[in-house]
């Protein structure tokens, strides 16, 4: 399992990327290996999500799982390359961003590292 | 005792042949084939049309389950419809035996009423006969509702009615009506290869369902690339020549070869002469006014079915059909109607009965939910159906009063749970029973486990 050292996690197994204005996010390696092979993904509308609200959902062949974001963002874009591919997410989670996102910088920052994430595992 | 009976679909038809049975002199009087809209322009047609596309379905799956096919595979919609022909004339043709089996006199024409005791009938050659009786039952069902703005033609501008008899798929099409009827054609025609679009007033598809469930159905139809458009309507229509434009409520514009109107049914009373009788009708939707034994304000006849204010469904009829001929040959019972089942056929199927949460929450009443994700049963994962769940609902007393299923099998493994909910027994009761291994009605008693948060198999 591997937990990239420039991406922040929160506990909820989400990685947030840097992307210039805006931040990429998907989800870590533990959560696609424990979601098991993933079938399909309810991207988010553009908009505000606010803080423990549900950022997408995935629907794998063991479950279908809500994903929570711990503060607010607001969803720029969605990666609707998924719709064809969500298997991308098991063979590449931190190639295979799910949504684009505004986020507050120290929301972002007050995040887990990688080393702090893996740690919770 | 002599029992007139208007209209053989599945109300009038089963009424009959109950009623003959039951040692009534039995006439039954229909304008066109046995069966009525169920089995000609709805329920049956339109599930023998699913059967051949989940045939294609499992054709198109058919690698992943380490079948090789070789070749092209595509619908062929005029032989899908030969095969619906062939299955609804035989069906038809059953009926037919059953009811000349059961001495039942049929009378091929066009009922009208002229007074309480005599029924004029026109028949296709234009002839009339005259049927004086004791007693009428009137079950003339429904017919599709097409207000003037739709500016229904049958040609660009259809109904359900009109699709079942195509030469071949069409290109594109507008639905509007994002209930039972629209999501199941919508579904089929996709599956043929139509651009399907559907347009839904309310905020979502089967809005009388939970949330739940419509959830389930709008990500399956997101996978089929059914567009679907909620919280809008159709302002204007434009039909032309080789297509029909739409303007929605939003002002956005649409264009299809074809525009099906799916929002609902109206009673057919048109012409049947209730008027002679003084048939009293409801304040709203046209619907003859009943008793709670099924009678009209003449106290010799009685209505049932689609005519009626009860659910538009062909087992209510037949339900209710049985109900008057008892009540006409002395057994006196009232309808209940707390566990009507409902189903759509959709890929995944639903199922319900009883209340849904929906409903419950707008009364203000408590309830415990018990739900399970059919995935975590072993007979789903080695079939490969894993979509979908079972929620059952409960009130303070346990007592079972609704569930919902969205699957594969949802409209088969309904019945324990319609009879649950009738029959008012509670989860505990319903546990005492061994549910077989492997198969899909585990989940619910998983479901029923997890009213109680004992659940074995859930996360």
């Amino acid at each position: 399992m591997s937990y990239p050292s420039d991406l922040r996690y929160t506990k909820d197994h989400i990685w947030f990327k840097e992307n210039g204005e805006t931040f990429l996010i998907g989800v870590t390696d533990y959560a696609q290996d424990q979601l098991g092979e993933v079938l399909y993904v309810d991207l988010p509308a553009a908009g505000t999500v606010d803080a423990e609200g549900t950022i997408f959902e995935i629907e794998s062949s063991k479950s279908a799982t809500v994903m929570q974001i711990p503060f607010a963002v607001e969803v720029v874009a969605a990666n609707e390359e998924l719709d064809d591919d969500p298997e991308n997410i098991n063979n590449a989670p931190y190639d295979t961003w799910i949504a684009e996102v505004k986020a507050d910088e120290a929301d972002v920052a007050g995040l887990l590292s990688a080393a702090d994430y893996e740690a919770t595992l | 005792m002599k029992i007139t009976i208007i209209g053989a679909g599945p109300g009038g038809y089963e009424a009959a042949i109950y009623a003959a049975k039951k040692g009534a002199e039995v006439v039954l009087i229909e304008k066109d084939s046995f069966g009525g809209t169920c089995l000609n322009r709805g329920c049956i047609p339109t599930k023998a049309f699913l059967a051949s596309s989940s045939v294609l379905e499992m054709a198109h799956e058919a690698k992943s389950y380490g079948i090789k096919i070789d070749g092209t595979i595509e619908p062929e919609y005029s032989k899908i419809v030969d095969r619906k022909n062939k299955v609804v004339a035989g069906l038809v043709k059953g009926i037919g035996a059953l009811l000349t089996a059961n001495n039942v006199t049929q009378i091929k024409g066009f009922g009208k009423i002229v007074d309480k005791n005599t029924i004029e009938v026109t028949k296709d050659d234009g002839t009339i006969e005259t049927v004086t009786t004791d007693y009428i039952v009137l079950g003339m069902g429904s017919v599709p509702t097409t207000p003037g703005m739709f500016k229904y033609d049958g040609n660009r501008v259809i109904t359900s009615d009109e699709i079942l008899d195509m030469k071949e798929a069409p290109q594109s099409v507008i639905l509007v009506g994002g209930g039972v009827i629209g999501t199941e054609i919508g579904q089929f025609l996709a599956a043929m290869g139509t651009k399907v679009t559907i347009v839904e007033m309310m905020d979502r598809l089967l809005p009388t369902m939970d949330e739940d469930v419509s959830k389930q159905l709008a990500r399956q139809f997101k996978k089929d690339k059914i567009n679907v458009i909620t919280s809008n309507g159709i302002a204007e229509v434009l039909p032309s020549s080789g297509s029909v434009e739409v303007v929605l409520q939003s002002g956005d514009k649409l264009s299809a070869d074809y525009l099906l109107v799916a929002i609902g049914r109206m009673p057919f009373t048109k012409d049947c002469g209730l008027e002679n009788v003084g048939i009293e009708f409801t304040e709203w939707g046209g619907r003859v006014k009943v008793n709670e034994y099924l009678q009209t304000n003449v106290d010799n006849i009685y209505a049932i079915g689609d005519l009626i204010d009860t659910a538009m469904l062909a087992h209510v009829a037949t339900y209710e059909g049985i109900c008057a001929i008892d009540n006409i040959m002395g057994k006196q019972w009232s309808p209940k109607y707390h566990a009507v089942p409902g189903c759509v056929y959709t890929t995944p199927a639903i199922a319900s009965v009883g209340a849904t949460e929906l409903e419950l929450q707008k009364e203000g009443k408590t309830y415990n939910t018990g739900t399970f994700d059919f995935r975590g049963l072993g007979k789903a994962q080695a079939s490969g159906h894993i979509a979908g769940f079972v929620k059952v609902i409960a009130d303070e007393n346990d007592v079972l009063i609704g569930a919902s299923i969205v699957g594969d099998t949802a409209t088969d493994m309904l019945q324990v749970l319609t009879l649950a909910v009738q029959l008012g027994l509670t989860s505990e009761q319903m546990l005492q029973s061994i549910f077989p291994h492997p198969t899909m009605c585990e989940a619910i008693l998983e479901a029923l486990h997890d009213l109680h948060g004992l659940s074995i198999h859930k996360l």
